[in-house]
């Protein structure tokens, strides 16, 4: 009977040591669904952040990088150079979310750090952003003919490109 | 001094419950009922834990503001629960388990059987 509790602890202790190296290996996923395959929401009454209107056409037609920004956002500033480095892809358009910031410093932040952005929606009160099933900054959506095919919570950057959206092209 | 006390924290508690009540005032105090209800059972996207009622986050101001716009056009609390779940998951309702999270809790009530089990065995064994 010893031997029977000898074996039981040691099998508990393998299965123990097993399972936790298995929940530190495993990349954490968002917790919320991603909305992969969904059809984005109609964008009503938009404008950029020089106060042009903005028509849904422009999200609906080809692909369509569709990066949630923000000034105060950290992350969005380590991911800038990317982005930078993906708008030289001509056969994609890069439109930015501007998402709850004040639009003197998001003008400032471009400025500052460069403009990668085709576009960006001026979102003051993330009402768009809120539709499209965004939680937060920065967020990164693929968009093919008004599909979204890819969607990220969390920075972009080379590995995250090559790993889960260049496959799309 | 003491009444000094009081005044001010009743000045804080009026302030506090009028803002409260400006924030909804096309709601009717049932509708509010109902919002509360809904905010205490439906998760913030952004945060680990807690519910958007308790959560300071962005998100989870505008996710309210959302759910009073709804009731407010109609929509009963089933179709607002079908909706969050609908954009971000059955992970945004509070009150539900999710079958591939199932094992989590069934994991440790396994184990506690086989251990009363195998406990018993050996007792009922050795006082023979």
């Amino acid at each position: 009977m010893k031997k029977f509790f000898a074996f039981s602890f040691f099998g508990f202790l393998v299965a123990f040591v097993y399972f936790f190296s298995i929940t530190l290996s495993t990349p954490r996923l968002p917790n919320v669904n991603l909305q992969d395959g969904k059809t984005i929401p109609i964008l009503i009454e938009s404008v950029d952040l020089d106060g042009n209107t903005i028509n849904h056409e422009a999200l609906a037609n080809g692909p369509i990088l569709l990066n949630v920004w923000a000034s105060w956002c950290i992350a969005c500033l380590v991911e800038h150079p990317f982005l930078t480095e993906i708008s030289a892809n001509k056969e994609l358009t890069l439109i930015g979310i501007n998402y709850k910031d004040n639009l003197e410093n998001a003008k400032k932040y471009l400025e500052k750090n460069g403009n990668p952005y085709d576009l960006s929606i001026f979102d003051y009160q993330g009402n768009y952003a809120l539709k499209l099933g965004v939680t937060g900054a920065p967020e990164t959506f693929l968009i093919i003919d008004g599909k979204i095919v890819k969607h990220r919570i969390g920075e972009i950057n080379e590995k995250i490109w090559n790993d889960e959206f260049k496959n799309f092209f | 001094m003491m009444s000094l006390k009081i005044f001010f924290s009743l000045s804080i508690l009026i302030s506090c419950l009028i803002s409260s009540e400006q924030l909804y005032e096309n709601l009717s105090s049932n509708q509010i009922e109902r919002l509360n209800y809904l905010s205490d059972n439906i998760r913030c996207p952004k945060c680990s834990y807690g519910n958007i009622s308790s959560s300071n986050a962005p998100i989870s101001k505008d996710l309210k503001n959302e759910i009073a716009l709804l009731i407010e056009q109609g929509f009963t609390n089933e179709e607002i629960f079908q909706k969050m779940q609908d954009r971000y998951g059955s992970y945004i309702l509070l009150n539900s388990i999710e079958d591939e999270k199932m094992p989590i809790y069934l994991i440790p009530l396994i184990a506690l059987i086989i251990s009363i089990f195998a406990v018993t065995t050996y007792t009922i064994k050795k006082s023979k």
